[in-house]
């Protein structure tokens, strides 16, 4: 399993990267850390590399390798990655593959991440990363732009974690939302073993528009509480009425980490109406988890 | 695939918009008093603006978009689109994209530090004094991103060596990052090897028929207009970016020890002064009669030859899409002087503005001027010149005034990082803000407005 998780700058995207790094150390998972810098207008793309050429003879380095050197510092720092005391990261080990760079990091640390530079529009370069890798998981900081976190959703291929309004020092609980859509059983099982792995209570929740519930959500909610039985994590049930992105958002506070599945709708019909997870991304307050495919 | 197109399509609206917009007018009535392959041209004008300034496709593919619609719409057949496509100054423009790569490669940027440092000794004022004058006089020979791509580690070593928390000398990084980037700016306008657009504007000068420059009448007339602006730049950058540190002693201290590491200047460093004055020499005196162009690709040889740069890294760092839309942009400008598209535009532009004044000179001068300094701040300089430059030179008066006025103006392309690559080159750091390019940009904008203004009208009539 593969994770990629996007960093932007030390001031903003250091809860990100150490809820995200634990996350992916819950599943096994290997972390690539991407940065993706502005990239300059193509019009001036050539005399801007000249004159980064005559900066690195310097040692004055690309803003995005500080970005993934302060990142590898602060993995060693929370002990996400040992601290071997060898000299791990080295400006002068990037590699251009493709139309990426990356860090070639020594012994066991390679084995455990990777640090890779891009350059370009945010969205169009984490689409080409995943194209690159065979990632499942996409963790990416709250953007303060409304449709960043958006579009990201929409057209990432992976599941994507959005960790907005994340506080590292706040507890989180897991809020799992369980409707009768393909994906809810993936988004279980993911909820399930990040509840397991972090030692989080689950609130398992199940809203219907109309009075009554239908046998599919009824089925799917005991199919969910069954499995967070036979993980032995600590779970309630809830089902409420009433309209479902208001709902989530409402039970979810500021303190929880909503997980759900992705929307089964068409992409064009995404496109124009929206969709369930979207929505709940724009109104929430707290990292939401969307997990896509079977 | 369906989420792909409509990936596809968010990310390519501009071209959608752009080809749109073509059909649009395509479609209606060509306008009264232009014939209909000047009405095409305008419109694959119109087109290639929106592209250039949006990028939804590679800039090669812009150029090639260019040459195949002027063929297409039959506004010329395929050997004259051929032909206008290479000129001298789509020469200079390689040329001197090729002879940055050579000069950056030589390490001259450690004897720059020491002779600026030397000179200006460790008080603030004195070292910004010092960068933008040795920025301006050099990049008004060697170009603007030459100087920036030398100067900028030169720079950004001081400020780092003046604190470890970038965020304690945030204006003293300003101040030096701006000092850098607009004197190289500024000083582009000294000589006509100063910027590409200086040569495409000479160009449609004797294209058109309507006059000549030589390299040393273009001195004449800018260069005294560079040095009064030196000490007015200065001014204004210390009194945008009033820095937190007056006096930078043991920053200076320890620059001095970094650069004493690379040891004396060596015969390779020198040879390569020697080739570059010999190519000044040869833009002085030869230009006029085999071209600037031809000058600096002679230029380019002479370094390969002697071995001071190698053809893989020419090859690397030379932008050959840029040049391929520059080649595209005259080509499609000369299409608007010959189709009577330029001349219809600057008739229109003319009688709207007479509405506000009946004094020509001040619709040419605000023309020349405002539209090329609004234009220069989202289009990159070089650009704006290839598309008003045409339009300008067809609204009559003294054409040399406003050739020169016209790509004076294009270098006042402060205000945004996209406007010039010095901007971008210093945005590239990751160390400055949008935001400081209008804090300083509007102040540096004006002020050099003026003093082209007051060169045009009392120092530049004296001249004849």
């Amino acid at each position: 399993m593969k994770f990629l998780l996007a960093v932007s700058s030390e001031d903003y995207s250091r809860p990100t990267l150490r809820m995200g790094s634990q996350i992916a150390k819950s599943f096994d998972a290997r972390l690539n850390v991407v940065y993706v810098g502005p990239k300059p207008k193509e019009f001036f793309a050539g005399r801007v590399s000249l004159a980064r050429d005559s900066l690195a003879k310097w040692e004055i380095y690309h803003p995005g390798i500080e970005v993934l050197r302060w990142a590898f510092q602060d993995l060693q720092s929370s002990g996400y990655l040992e601290n071997s005391g060898e000299n791990g990261f080295d400006p002068l080990n990037m590699v251009e593959e493709n139309d990426r760079y990356r860090m070639v990091l020594p012994g066991s640390y390679g084995q455990e991440i990777d640090l890779v530079l891009r350059e370009g529009e945010i969205i169009e370069e984490l689409r080409k990363e995943c194209g690159e890798e065979d990632y499942t998981l996409s963790i990416i900081g709250g953007s303060k732009g409304r449709n960043m976190a958006h579009d990201l959703l929409q057209y990432l291929p992976t599941s994507v974690l959005v960790m907005k309004n994340l506080d590292i020092e706040k507890s989180y609980q897991i809020l799992l939302c369980v409707d009768d859509s393909p994906a809810t059983d993936r988004a279980v099982r993911f909820g399930g073993t990040i509840a397991k792995k972090m030692g989080m209570a689950v609130t398992l929740l199940t809203v219907s528009k109309h009075d009554e519930f239908g046998e599919g959500y009824t089925n799917a909610a005991k199919s969910a509480a069954q499995y967070l039985d036979s993980l032995n994590v600590s779970h309630e049930q809830k089902f409420l009425t009433g309209n479902p992105i208001t709902t989530f958002v409402g039970a979810a506070g500021d303190d929880h980490l909503i997980t759900m599945g992705a929307s089964s709708r068409s992409p064009l019909k995404k496109f124009f109406l929206g969709s369930k997870p979207m929505k709940t991304l724009e109104q929430a307050d707290c990292p939401i988890l969307v997990v896509k495919g079977q | 695939m369906l989420l792909d197109i409509i990936y596809w399509a968010t990310q390519r609206k501009w071209l959608i918009i752009a080809l749109l917009i073509g059909a649009l007018l395509y479609l209606l009535p060509t306008p009264h008093g232009l014939i209909l392959s000047g009405y095409h041209t305008l419109i694959i004008v119109l087109t290639a603006i929106l592209l250039i300034i949006y990028e939804p496709i590679p800039l090669p593919a812009v150029a090639m978009l260019i040459l195949v619609f002027q063929v297409l719409f039959g506004i010329a057949t395929p050997n004259e689109v051929a032909a206008s496509f290479m000129s001298d100054a789509v020469f200079f423009i390689m040329g001197s994209l090729m002879l940055a790569v050579a000069i950056v490669s030589q390490g001259l940027d450690t004897r720059l530090a020491l002779g600026i440092i030397n000179i200006t000794g460790h008080k603030t004022w004195r070292i910004v004094a010092g960068f933008v004058t040795v920025c301006a006089i050099l990049s008004s020979f060697v170009g603007e991103h030459t100087v920036t791509a030398m100067m900028m580690p030169v720079g950004l070593t001081l400020v780092r060596h003046a604190s470890r928390d970038p965020k304690k000398i945030m204006k003293l990084t300003g101040l030096i990052l701006f000092s850098i980037a607009y004197g190289s700016a500024m000083g582009s306008i000294g000589t006509p090897s100063g910027g590409g657009r200086n040569v495409i504007m000479m160009g449609y000068l004797s294209q058109f028929e309507m006059g000549s420059l030589s390299y040393v009448e273009w001195m004449k007339y800018a260069y005294p207009m560079l040095l009064v602006e030196i000490p007015l730049a200065v001014i204004l950058l210390w009194w945008t970016f009033s820095p937190e540190k007056r006096i930078l002693d043991s920053a200076v201290r320890k620059l001095k020890v970094q650069v004493a590491k690379a040891g004396g200047i060596t015969g390779r460093q020198l040879t390569s002064i020697g080739v570059f004055a010999l190519v000044f020499l040869g833009w002085v005196f030869l230009s006029p009669t085999i071209g600037l162009g031809i000058v600096a690709l002679l230029g380019v040889v002479l370094y390969l030859a002697f071995g001071l740069v190698e053809w893989q890294d020419l090859n690397r760092n030379t932008n050959w899409g840029v040049i391929m839309l520059f080649g595209a942009a005259i080509s499609v400008g000369l299409q608007m002087k010959d189709t009577g598209a330029a001349l219809w535009v600057a008739t229109k532009v003319i009688n709207m503005l007479r509405i506000v004044t009946g004094d020509l000179d001040i619709i040419r001068s605000f023309v020349s001027i405002f539209l090329t300094v609004g234009l220069t701040n989202f289009l990159s300089n070089a650009a704006t010149v290839a598309v008003l430059g045409p339009i300008v030179l067809n609204m009559g008066g003294d054409a040399v005034i406003i050739t020169l006025a016209t790509a004076l103006a294009s270098a006042f392309a402060y205000m945004t990082v996209v406007a010039s690559p010095t901007c971008m080159i210093i945005h590239s750091s990751g160390l400055v803000k949008p935001t400081d390019y209008l804090r300083a940009g509007w102040k540096m904008t004006l002020m050099s407005i003026a003093v082209l203004f007051l060169f045009i009208h009392l120092f530049w009539p004296l001249l004849g």
